[in-house]
Formats: C-alpha cells, structure tokens, sequence
C-alpha cells in the first residue's frame, strides 16, 4: 500500500468536507475521553486535597488517649477519670521494644492570644522536641522546638498558620517577636503552616505550640497529660505494638483490658490504609466507568460510520468503478475510523486538561489550601490514552470497513 | 477484435431466476463507434456491466484484446477497469463533496499518480471539454452538461481503450444531447477511442458508425451507419 501524504490529505478531505456527519459521529469519542480524564483528574485531585491533610504524618504513628472507663474493674467503678504521666512514658520506652519515639502531648483550649491589637482564641499545646519524628511540621518561617528548649523550659512558641495570620495580619516574619498566650509572654520561633488533616487535640493551624514542662508548670498539670505520641520501630508490627501497650497501660492504671474507650488508640497506618484502598476503589470505578463510556463512545462511532457507508454506497462504488481496490476502500474507511477517533479524542484531552487546570487553580487559589493541588493527569495517562485512540479507531472502523469493501461497483450504479 | 463475447450468458436469481443475457455474441473492433439499443429490461445496462467488468457472467467466455475476462479477483478487476476502461452514465456518478478537478484526478489517484501531475493531467481534460471556469466547482453546482462533461473528463484521463456509456445523455435536453453525442463522435474519430454507447434513443444511436440491437438476451439485428441514416430521425439530429 502506497504510504503518502495524498492518503491522508484525501481522508482529511472526506472528514473536513463532510462535517456534520463528522461532529455527529465524533461526538461519542470526544466525550468519553473528557468524561475519563475529567474523572481521573478529579480524583488525583481530590487524592491530593486529602493527602494534604496527612502531610507529614508519619504513617506508622500510634496516638494513645485516655478516657474515661467504661467498665467496673479491680475493685472500680466504672465512668472513673484517669490521666497519663511520665512513668507511662518511661515503661512503654523500657518494656515495649517495638516503640520508637514515646512522647506526650497536651492540650489547653481556647487560651488567648494577643500580639499589639491583635488577639485570637486558640489552642496551647505542650509537645517535646520528639514530636517532629510523629508529625513533620511544615515551617513557613523559623525553626520548631528544639531539645534544649524543652530542656531549659525556654519560653517559645511556634504558631499555626491562622494564629499567625491574626496576629500579623500584614504577614510578616513573626520570629523573634514576643506574643502574650494567656498570662505569660512567649517569644515566636517558628509558623507552622499545616492545616487540617489527622487533628489531635485540635487543628495545628490554630494552635501554639510550646515545650511541654513549661505547659505543665505554668498551668500546674501536676504532671498529668491525656495523650501520647509514639512511633513504631521500622519493620516492627504495629498490631502488636497497640497490643503491648493496650496491656501495659490497663494493668498500671488498674483498666478493664478490654475497655477500648478508656484507652484510645489511634494507628495511623490503618487510616492511610483505607484512605489508600478508598482511592483505589474510586480509581478503579472511574476507569471502569471511563473505559465503558469510551467504548460506548466506539461503538457509536462504530454504528454511525455502519449508516454513513450505506449512505456513501455510491460514493464507495464510484470509487471502485474508477479503480479503487476493496484494500483501498477497507483502508481508507479505517483511517476515516482512527483519523476521526484521534481528533475526537485530542480535542476530549484539550477540554479536560483545560477544566481540570481551572479546577487546579481555583482550589489552589483557595485560602485554606495554599497553593499545588493539581487536578491534572500524568503525561503517560495522556500517551496511554492516545494509544487506546488508536485502537478504538481500528476497532470502531472494522465493520463499517468490511461492510464498505464489500460493495460492489455495480450496487452503486443501482443506488439511485 | 478489441472486444469479444461468446455466447456470455447471465441470470438475475432475485425473488424468481431471471435470465436476461441468453447467449450474446459479439464482435467489436478497435476504434469502433458502436452503440446498443433494445427495449427497457432488454438487458442493455447488464451486458455493460459486463463489458466494463463491473459484474460478472456465468458463462461463455468475454475477452478484451484476446485477455479472458473471468474470474478475476476484485483488485484484478479494479486495475483493469482502471486502466483500460472509462465509463460515463446517466447520472453522471461524480462525488458531491469534491470539485470538478479533483472528481477527474480521483482515477489517477488510485492509480498513484503524484498529486502534482495529476492535478496537471486532471486540468488539461477539464480545459479541452471547456470547463476550465468550472473546475474548482461541485457537482451541484453545474448544470447536466456540465456535469457531463466532468464525467467525461473523467473516463478520459486514464486514457482508457475503450469508453463505455450508459445512456450519456438520458438526463440531458436535446441541445445539450447534441453537444454530448458531438463530443463522444469527435474523440472517436480524433483519438480513435473505441466507443460504445447504450441508448434507446434512436437519435442517439443515429450518431454512432454501428448499432446494435439487443433483444430477449440476445443479439438481433447489427445496421452498419456509416452514413448515419439508419434510423429515421437520423438527419434531424437527436430527438427527444
Ligand atoms: N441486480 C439485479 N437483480 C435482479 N434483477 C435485475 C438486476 N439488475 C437488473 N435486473 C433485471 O434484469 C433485467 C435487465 O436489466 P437491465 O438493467 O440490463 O435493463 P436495461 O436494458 O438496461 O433497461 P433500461 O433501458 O430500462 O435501463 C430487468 O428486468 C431488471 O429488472
Ligand atoms: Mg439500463
């Protein structure tokens, strides 16, 4: 078969000099391709804006509360208060190798915050240097609290975002500067620009954070905490961590072992893991539901080219009347069929890549979710569709190309 | 003998059989001007067919310059259609969505010519036939002799041996008839292009050197008409 630019000026021709026909049959194509990368766009999307709310989690954190019991046990009532302290801390380092970092965490709500004529009503966070290695705060300006601070009982504080965009509304580096969180004086070291995501005792935009032996003095704690913060050694089995600690803690604190509500435990491995299997789900959902349009979309193309081959029996049996073999006609149907199909599909790809930028750049744009969600595809989706394009064109044009070759030069004489 | 039939036989097996090719016998040299007339249904247009392997036959045996037409395989058939064989019919057969020029240049396509030469080719058919204005027109926007006339262009660029018409000028008025039949004479005596017209019109026939005459599938009677008087209406041109 001749390979030459006049194939594909002559198709070009049929296709542009025909266009309703070629709206009509594109159409199917064109919207299967945009419904596909539309949804597969929304969901990376929509993957991102979740996975924004892990960053920097550590995916093997085990956060541990205590609450109160629900179950008589040792000689207790049940509905008693209980609290952690340091000796919890120190026995689960000691008696439970699979832990890592051990650290605790306490909260104060609604504490005001006032820097000059600014003020906020936050949260105040007593944490150790260790957290980082549970949650990787993400620092717009400064440092977070380091060893010696907790040591020295420094009184610093880092800032969430909102906190710090009260405070300093004109958005000026607050480091250095001294903010007044309900009696005492901190001086700023750091902003944290995390928001929302896996929220222990309250959302780390709005709180401020300080070393937690100062928090335990200055609002006389007596050493009590409710929260404490652990990491699993790598490799070691979660599973089996949450149940040391389950027993350690129920056997020091006199708690029924079964009383899931009097010791809370958190694994934030099973968190991601759903969301994982969640976005896989929706993953496989949208390209089964895409592949079904596309197909849908190909056998419209298909159906439609079927009718226009009836309706161009004359126009294929003068063609074959003047010297057309039935290879040319089955050849040229099927590059009318993939020609058809890829500009169809090109121009789906444009439409949704340029719906899915908007949809990037308006939730970017957005306030509470700083800048960087993109809605967008990959490029080798991109590719990996085209190819499919192409064969969605071979398959949609077989029949209707069959059929067309089969046409007789006479059955077009006797079309009239 | 350009063109030879020997007893060719042929059957329509529709709703019921219909045989309506019943043994044609036929001799036609090259350069001939010849046209075919019988009767509506008398099977003209099938032995045209026939003659410009468009169909088939079931048998007798149908050569062109001694070649056996038989058999042949559907690209096999194309390439000698292509080649040696230009067809012009009462519905004039272009293709709506291409112009005049690139109507003609489509046989020369299909034969490989590059786009330049048969544009060139294409352009000195439609300019001798007198439509050099028409060429970048549709179809549908010429009149039936126009039209005609790019048919013909058509048929002619391959620079075929023979010319087969089916009623060429079924759809024309009786001026434009003239002009056609005129036409088809003037390559038939200039290029010496065999020619072969089916009509049933006498006047029509009346131009041609031999007629003819086809009837209850076979040949009947053969007038020679060199002197163009065989038919009645002969001197008064083609009536309608
Ligand atoms: N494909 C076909 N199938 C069945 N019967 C056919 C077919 N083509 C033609 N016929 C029949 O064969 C007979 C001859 O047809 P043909 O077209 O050759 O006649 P014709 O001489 O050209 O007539 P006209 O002058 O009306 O064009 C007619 O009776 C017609 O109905
Ligand atoms: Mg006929």
């Amino acid at each position: 078969m001749r390979f030459d630019i006049d194939r594909y000026k002559e198709i070009v021709d049929t296709l542009a000099r025909n266009r309703s026909r070629t709206l009509l049959t594109g159409f199917g194509i064109f919207w299967g391709i945009f419904m596909l990368l539309i949804m597969l766009g929304g969901g990376n999307g929509l993957k991102a804006i979740l996975s924004r709310n892990f960053a920097g989690f550590t995916s093997n954190a085990v956060i541990v509360g205590s609450s109160r019991t629900t179950k008589p046990y040792g000689g207790f009532k049940r509905d008693r208060y209980w609290s952690l302290d340091k000796t919890d801390i120190e026995a689960i380092k000691t008696l439970v190798p699979e832990s890592d970092i051990v650290t605790m965490m306490d909260a104060e709500w609604g504490g005001a915050i006032v820097y000059g004529e600014n003020s906020y009503s936050g949260i105040i966070k007593g944490l150790t240097h260790e957290y980082e290695g549970v949650e990787a705060p993400q620092l717009m300006f400064g440092r977070f609290i380091n060893e010696v601070d907790c040591e020295q009982e420094r009184k610093v504080c880092v800032i969430g975002k909102r906190v710090w965009s009260n405070l300093f509304p004109d958005g000026e580096d607050p480091t250095g500067k001294y903010i007044k969180v309900k009696d005492s004086y901190f001086q700023v070291i750091g902003v944290d620009s995390r928001s929302g995501g896996i929220n222990i005792s309250g959302s780390s935009d709005q709180s401020v954070v300080i070393p937690y032996q100062l928090m335990n003095k200055l609002y006389n704690k007596g050493g009590k905490f409710d929260i404490i913060c652990l990491t699993a050694k790598p490799g070691a089995d979660s599973e089996v961590l949450q149940e040391k600690i389950r027993g350690l803690l129920s056997r020091r604190h006199t708690i029924a072992p079964d009383d899931k509500s009097a010791i809370m435990i958190l694994d934030t491995k099973k968190v991601f893991t759903i969301v994982d299997n969640l976005f896989k789900g929706v993953n496989i959902l949208v390209i089964l539901v895409g592949l079904g349009t596309l197909l849908a979309g190909a056998i419209g193309v298909s159906n439609i080219m079927m009718v226009t081959v009836k309706e161009r029996t004359t126009e294929i049996g003068i063609r074959r009347a003047i010297g057309a073999t039935p290879r040319m006609i089955l050849s040229q149907i099927i590059t009318e069929s993939i020609g058809l199909t890829i500009l169809a599909g090109m121009l789906g790809i444009l439409f949704s890549v340029l719906i899915l930028w908007a949809a990037g750049s308006v939730v970017s744009s957005m306030p509470d979710f700083s800048s960087g969600i993109s809605f967008q595809i990959g490029f080798w989706t991109g590719i990996l569709v085209l190819l499919m394009l192409v064969f969605l064109g071979v398959l949609a044009g077989l029949a209707p190309a069959l059929r067309a070759m089969n046409i007789k030069p006479v059955d077009a004489m006797r079309d009239e | 003998m350009l063109i030879e039939l020997k007893d060719v036989n042929k059957t329509y097996f529709g709703a019921q059989p219909l045989h309506v090719l019943k043994g044609i016998n036929l001799g036609i040299e090259r350069g001939e001007f010849v046209s075919i007339m019988g009767s509506s249904g008398s099977g003209k247009s099938t032995l045209l067919n026939i003659l410009g392997i468009l169909d088939n036959y079931d048998s007798g045996e149908y050569r062109i310059g001694g070649k056996l037409i038989w058999d042949l395989s559907e690209s096999k058939a194309a390439e000698y259609r292509n080649k040696m064989i230009g067809f012009i019919f009462q519905s004039y057969n272009l293709i709506s969505f291409k112009t005049a020029v690139e109507n003609v240049e489509l046989p020369l396509f299909y034969q490989g010519v590059s786009r330049h030469k048969r544009h060139e080719m294409a352009m000195e058919y439609i300019e001798r036939l007198g439509l050099k204005d028409w060429a970048g027109h549709y179809p549908n926007e010429m009149s039936g002799g126009q039209k005609q006339r790019v048919a013909i262009s058509t048929a002619l660029v391959t620079k075929p041996d023979i010319i087969l018409a089916d009623e060429p000028t079924g759809a024309l008025d009786s001026k434009t008839s003239v002009e056609i039949m005129d036409l088809l004479k003037e390559l038939n005596e200039r290029e010496k292009l065999t020619i072969i017209v089916v009509t049933h019109e006498s006047g029509v026939a009346n131009y041609t050197n031999k007629i003819i005459h086809i009837k209850d599938g076979v040949i009947g009677q053969i007038d020679e008409n060199r002197s163009h008087d065989a038919m009645r209406f002969g001197s008064e041109g083609v009536l309608k």
